[in-house]
């Protein structure tokens, strides 16, 4: 919504309001329906004698000429104006958003600017608005020049808008924007409920205490300040960095650096302790040797003439060590009270604690040792050994600079993204100068009808993008680029160009870079991303060919034709190959130059977003397609350059593979959907070549090999995949669809898992190509210790924090398009999941949370959920949640003897298993409550970060509090979502107890061969689920058989050596509760030994 | 220069009740930010509003580089503004870095508290061996140059990440308060941040403790509430908000206000 002008004009001073009125009517007789900061910029400079005139006359280039330099501002002023849309004209054109809010943003830096207090705290008083504060001119400038298209359009003339602003914030002299000499007074009221206070509150600011001296770090000026105390002068200090602050503080004290100690405590000196106390404490030094110390300090100081003597008595760990003992270190603190009760005037004690717990030790020790030694407690939180390093930095950052956004730092190249045009301050020869600027004319008329910017989008956060650009650099961001760019590129392109030619043909010409700030002092930047279309294009190369450099400079780098596909390859130049591709494509070369200014301009050249998308929905409609070219290799220097090997690379990569068009060349153009469906046409050999995933045989056998269960589910989803992927069943538009969408229901969550890892084998090459994600869980497991969680699957862990779960899928997908994602517990899903979810299986496109799409064309969701399952027997002994929550623990055998016991000295080993086997069938509730508090033990104990909230909660003390439900929304979701997947397959339950049942006789089998059958054995449930889970887990059927036959019997045999074979002794093969697996068993989650106590 | 450090610091005093309750704000905000939780405290306490000496609100010729290097500098300037106002025992709140500069306070007087709620505290921010502070140092170095390179489009893209819920008027509002930090400032408090580690020294708070933490905070992990519970030396309760992001005051005033009286009132 734009402003009424009558209410902008409120917060503006006389002077800046007829500044604006001057906008307004430059607006209304261009017939512009908004007032615009550019509008301001064109009244502003229209005066002869304007401020920002007299900035700019100041800031200017010295490598043009005033006069040139001033047409080309007004110039590109003038045509960034004709470039706004006309409308009907308007009496008042209301203010811009843009414009209004540099007037907002100049009225927050006015209010912190103190100069200007004085005029906010007149107008406090007269108009009890405090909101308004009257923005002057300057700061109205300012503000102004913070605007991105004002920036530019002020960069296209070659002026810098951080040095305009330099120079109106520094006028020269005497000029009546000079900084008042007085410093301001801050008249804020503050006088609630304290006006009848007699005594004039508050404190000098900044204290005068320390700020006059510079040198030193403050925790080293903190402890001086203690010693100056008259009571608890001796500094402890605890803290992790503690000991590097007395070290650094002993060091400034040593070394008698100025501005630490305070003048009367000049000429203090340290005497260490430490070393001594520390020998006799650990018996390597005697007791008269400490004793001699501590007289020798005594001598020190009955002779000492200066402040005194700090007494260094290092880590207090020293004295509160296990293996210390008690009556040294009594000895040694009786001594130091002493000493420091005899020579308490001239006798300091330091110390340093480097935990709280060894300071609360001492303390628990010797209660009243803060009373004897005086101390002081100083809690060290950081440490920096000196803040020169810092220094540096705000005067670097300037702060006259009332917004950031132009620092000029290498680190803006980093981000292809940011539209920034910096001043290109090119030195060009005059002549070069003038084609120039005839070219840029004839440029801008052609381009004048363009629509006008929109400089929200080209502000896009590059710190996103920067983040963007470490994670998912595939994300196609080509698309947030901004039309309006696209003359701004073009001359900025242009510019380089003649700036090009001007040194190649006159190469005599010197190189002054005519840097006027600080600021810019070793680099001119360019840091640009042009972007055309193809009807510029052609304007431009018609107008290229008639300045006859053409030939020269446009020779294009081989690889750009090679990645456009349709192309011929040949030396044919971008334009040309542009205009004769058959444009079904879009085609988009993002090039980001990196100029320096030492070096000779484009010498440094990267690639770092080469993207290729080419998406073509129909052909029938093609009429409206346009073609993005990158302005950059319309002007190609770079191939001639020996650096840029990254382009390259790209061309050999790309060249080394024909057949599969622009495949490999960065991970970064992986949202072409073009390439996407050139891989997974030939995936079957690319990816491992073993399987034609058409072959619904093939796929079925390796399937059912690979996971070895599950028979008539992996049936039906090899048939569904082979359906699916042949594209000739499902269509979205006239598209055949290649992915595939699966739901797993029912138990056996990890066949599932299973399976979803083959899929990802056999279909994609390996099991990196597997995306999995429990969404109950979101970013952790579950149960940090279940044998069964353990599995690491290539998973959506702590690194991703703070991402969600879409993103990480997009992240992901990007860097896999062909992939299985896996999709556990879609219940859980969060409603950004869902969306995202829902938007994907019904258009093929993963939108992640930023809205930005990711094709899946050859991906494979696999989602499961374990509600509503037919499966659900009643009565089974061991249930899946049970094997669940097994945990990977080392297995012992205990041997005992069953002598007492007469009654039990006749059973045999049989109905002892039955026994084992009855105590599991009747009493299942009472090991797996038994179970459930191990787990709330262990979760005190193992505090994992990824612990879900409600672990935590469900530990005493903390308290959630009420979050919101959203189930009902997800009910209605998951039946939608289920009616649009390719198929739901339910699987079975694992058959855990037949198998445990089978596991039991080999183990009883094993048993009786070794020890006879006069020994009793008992297994408890705990190693039994143990047992049961490795054996679900397992690729292989008879794992744990083998393990069985080689572990558990070496540990029969072992104990049979220790024990003897004698009767009535009962084995026990128990779980160690707190003890876990350290080695395992080759293939199989079991300990490789069990011990035998 | 001999400025008044309750007018410097924007000190204001609001509320009709007996007992004393300081908010302090955190690391790019300003007292501002209380104004959505202040109307629920206003009838029961006497209120100590005040602005860190970084913050965009006070005046930056104010913000000594050299001073100001450790939060022990920030420690003195709440210290002498509870002193300057004669207050004897108080509530605090301290958001983010002032939950630090609470921690430390209370060490240095723990007559002076009878409280501390901590909002979204961390003792360290950079991962350890055996602790997870939710950053490793190149990522934060990766944060400064960004911050350093274009600090506009820095602020653009931490507020929103950093409110972390979907409230676009909370994100405006953090976007505005950071942004009128100076970018200089901003930096170098966010260096000293990052440099500091309260985690030898959390044994010597005495006063209870409330922890209040988001459930998803990019900037603390649940698990370093923990951590606070665990190794504050004080009576410690953890509170759990379930919303996200670092700034729940702004993006959930009224869930916050709710646990925040609760915590109060035991």
């Amino acid at each position: 919504m734009p402003t009424p002008v009558g209410t902008a004009r409120q917060c503006l001073t006389d002077e800046a309001a007829r500044a604006l009125d001057d906008a307004v009517a430059v607006a209304r007789r261009r017939n512009h329906a908004q007032t615009t900061s550019l509008h301001a910029v064109s009244a502003l400079l229209a005066l002869p004698s304007s401020t920002l005139r007299d900035a700019c006359s100041r800031a200017r280039s010295s490598a043009y000429l005033p006069r040139l330099q001033f047409r080309a501002l007004e110039l590109s002023v003038g045509v960034s104006l004709d470039r706004l849309p006309t409308s009907k004209s308007v009496d008042e054109p209301p203010i811009s958003n843009s414009l209004m809010a540099a007037i907002k943003r100049s009225q927050a830096n006015q209010r912190r600017h103190p100069e200007s207090f004085h005029m906010h705290q007149l107008q406090q008083q007269q108009q009890s608005s405090l909101s308004c504060v009257k923005v002057e001119l300057k700061h109205f400038i300012l503000s102004i020049l913070d605007d991105p298209i004002v920036s530019r359009v002020f960069g296209e003339a070659g002026f810098g808008s951080a040095d305009i602003k330099l120079s109106l914030l520094h006028p020269p002299s005497s000029s009546r924007f000079s900084r008042p000499r007085c410093p301001p007074l801050f008249l804020c009221n503050f006088t609630s409920g304290f006006d009848s206070d007699p005594t004039p509150l508050g404190f000098p600011f900044p204290f005068p205490g320390f700020s006059g001296s510079p040198n030193g770090d403050a925790n080293s000026r903190r402890i001086a300040g203690i010693l100056t105390k008259s009571e608890r002068r001796n500094p402890l200090l605890v803290g992790i960095c503690a000991n590097e602050a007395l070290r650094s503080f002993s060091d400034s004290v040593e070394r008698n650096r100025d501005g630490v100690l305070p003048e009367e405590l000049k000429g203090l000196k340290i005497i260490y302790l430490e070393k001594v106390l520390c020998e006799f404490l650990n018996g390597t030094g005697t007791e008269e040797l400490m004793d001699l110390k501590f007289k020798e300090v005594g001598q020190i100081l009955e002779t000492c003439s200066g402040p005194g003597i700090v007494l260094g008595i290092g880590e207090l760990k020293s004295l509160v060590d296990d293996g210390v003992s008690m009556d040294a270190v009594n000895r040694v603190v009786a001594k130091l009270t002493e000493l420091l009760k005899f020579h308490w005037k001239k006798l300091w004690l330091i110390g340093a604690a480097s935990g709280d717990d060894t300071y609360s030790k001492f303390l628990n020790r010797f209660p009243e040792i803060e009373k004897d030694w005086d101390l002081n407690l100083l809690p060290i939180t950081s440490f920096m050994p000196s803040i020169e390093g810092f220094s540096s930095k705000p005067s670097l950052m300037g702060s006259f600079v009332p917004f950031g956004g132009f620092f000029t730092s290498p680190a803006d190249f980093k981000i292809p993204l940011t539209c920034k045009s910096i001043a290109m301050t090119q030195p060009r020869c005059h002549l070069c100068n003038e084609k120039y600027e005839q070219e840029a004319s004839a440029m801008r008329k052609g381009g004048a009808a363009t629509s006008v910017a929109d400089q929200h989008s080209e502000k896009l956060p590059s710190w996103l993008q920067m983040a963007e650009l470490d994670t998912n650099k595939g994300l196609d961001t080509a698309k947030a680029k901004d039309d309006s760019t696209a003359l701004n590129a073009k001359l900025i392109g242009l510019e380089k160009k003649w700036n090009d030619i001007c040194l190649r043909l006159h190469q005599t010409q010197p190189c002054p870079l005519p840097v006027n700030s600080q600021l810019k002092s070793d680099n001119v930047c360019t840091d640009s991303r042009f972007v055309s279309n193809l009807k510029e294009s052609n304007s431009r190369s018609s107008s290229l060919d008639e300045s006859g450099y053409e030939n020269q400079n446009l020779s294009l780098p081989v690889d750009t034709q090679n990645i456009s596909p349709p192309r011929a390859n040949g030396s044919i130049s971008p334009l040309c190959g542009v205009k004769n591709a058959d444009l079904h494509q879009k085609v988009s070369v993002s090039i980001s130059l990196q100029l320096e200014a030492n070096v000779p301009p484009l010498s440094r050249c990267t690639l770092p977003n080469l993207s290729v998308p080419l998406d073509n929905p129909s052909p029938s409609s093609v009429t409206s397609v346009t073609t993005d070219l990158g302005l950059g290799t319309l002007y190609a220097p770079i191939c001639h350059e020996p650096k840029n090997s990254r382009l390259q690379d790209h061309s050999e990569c790309v060249q080394n593979r024909p057949g599969s068009v622009s495949t490999e060349h960065d991970d970064a153009s992986e949202n072409s959907s073009y390439r996407r469906a050139k891989i997974s046409s030939c995936c079957g050999l690319d990816s491992g070549g073993q399987l034609d995933p058409k072959d619904f045989k093939s796929l079925w056998g390796a399937l059912t090999e690979k996971v070895g269960r599950q028979d008539e589910a992996i049936c039906l989803i090899s048939h569904t995949v082979t359906r699916c992927r042949m594209g000739n069943e499902k269509f979205r538009g006239a598209k055949p669809r290649r992915d595939v969408w699966l739901h797993f229901l029912g138990c056996d969550i990890v066949g599932k898992r299973k399976i979803a890892a083959a899929l990802a084998e056999i279909l994609f090459g390996s099991r990196e190509n597997l995306i999995f994600i429990d969404l109950r869980t979101q970013g952790g497991i579950s149960n940090p210790l279940s044998l069964v969680c353990r599995q690491d699957l290539n998973g959506y862990d702590a690194r991703f924090r703070g991402k969600t779960v879409v993103d990480f899928i997009a992240t992901e997908l990007c860097k896999k398009p062909h992939s299985v994602v896996f999709l556990e517990n879609i219940d859980s899903a969060d409603l950004l999941a869902q969306s995202s979810l829902s938007q994907a299986i019904r258009t093929g496109k993963f939108p992640d949370s930023h809205r930005r799409e990711i094709s899946i064309s050859d991906t494979i969701f696999v989602t499961t959920s374990t509600k509503n399952s037919l499966y659900r027997k009643e009565g089974t002994e061991y249930t899946e949640e049970r094997i669940l929550r097994a945990k990977n623990c080392q297995i012992k055998i205990i041997v005992e003897s069953i002598s007492g016991d007469t009654t039990r000295s006749g059973i045999d080993v049989n109905v002892l298993a039955n026994r084992e086997s009855e105590v599991n069938s009747t009493g299942p509730q009472e090991p797996s409550e038994f179970q459930e508090r191990a787990c709330k033990r262990s979760r005190k104990t193992f505090l994992d970060l990824n612990l879900p909230v409600q672990g935590i909660e469900e530990d005493c003390g903390y308290v959630s509090c009420e979050s919101d439900s959203i189930s009902e929304n997800s009910e209605a979701w998951l039946e939608e979502f289920y009616e649009q997947v390719d198929e739901k397959v339910e699987l079975k339950p694992f058959d855990f107890d037949s198998r445990a049942k089978k596991l039991m006789e080999k183990i009883m089998y094993s048993f009786r061969e070794t020890m006879g059958s006069k020994c009793l054995l008992e297994v408890h449930p705990e190693v039994m689920g143990q047992l049961l889970a490795a054996a679900w887990l397992s690729d292989r059927m008879m794992a744990v058989e083998d393990w069985i036959d080689q572990v558990m019997c070496r540990s029969f045999v072992e104990a049979r050596q220790k024990y003897g074979p004698a009767a009535r002794t009962m084995i026990k093969l128990v779980a160690c509760e707190n003890l876990f697996v350290e080695e395992h068993a080759p293939g199989i989650c079991l300990p490789a030994r069990i011990v035998v106590n | 220069m001999g400025i008044n450090l309750l007018e410097a610091l924007n000190v204001r005093v609001v509320g009709s009740g007996e007992k004393i309750l300081v908010l302090a704000h955190g690391f790019g905000t300003d007292q501002s930010a209380w104004q959505r939780i202040l109307p629920f405290f206003l009838p029961h306490y006497r209120i100590i509003l005040y602005d860190l000496v970084c913050a965009g609100s006070v005046n930056p010729d104010y913000f000594d580089f050299r001073r100001y290097t450790s939060l022990d500098a920030y420690v003195d300037d709440l210290l002498n503004i509870l002193d300057a106002l004669r207050v004897d025992r108080c509530y605090y709140v301290g958001h983010s870095v002032s939950a630090m500069i609470g921690i430390l306070a209370s060490i240095r007087r723990p007559d002076l508290f009878i409280k501390l709620i901590l909002l979204g505290a961390s003792p360290r921010f950079l991962n350890d061996k055996n602790y997870h502070g939710g950053f490793e140092q190149g990522e934060i170095e990766k944060v400064f140059s960004a911050m350093e390179a274009n600090y506009e489009a820095w602020v653009n893209g931490f507020a929103p990440l950093s409110v972390g819920a979907d409230v676009p008027a909370a994100v405006q509002e953090f976007s505005r308060t950071l942004f009128n930090m100076r970018p200089d400032i901003t930096l170098f408090v966010s260096r000293t941040v990052f440099n500091s580690d309260l985690r030898g020294v959390l044994g010597l708070v005495r006063i209870p403790c409330c922890i209040i933490q988001s459930a998803q905070d990019v900037s603390v992990p649940v698990s370093v509430a923990a951590y606070l519970k665990n190794h504050l030396g004080g009576r410690n309760t953890v509170e759990i908000l379930h919303t996200e992001g670092h700034l729940p005051h702004l993006s959930a005033p009224n869930l916050l206000a709710r646990v925040l009286q609760r915590a109060l009132s035991r």
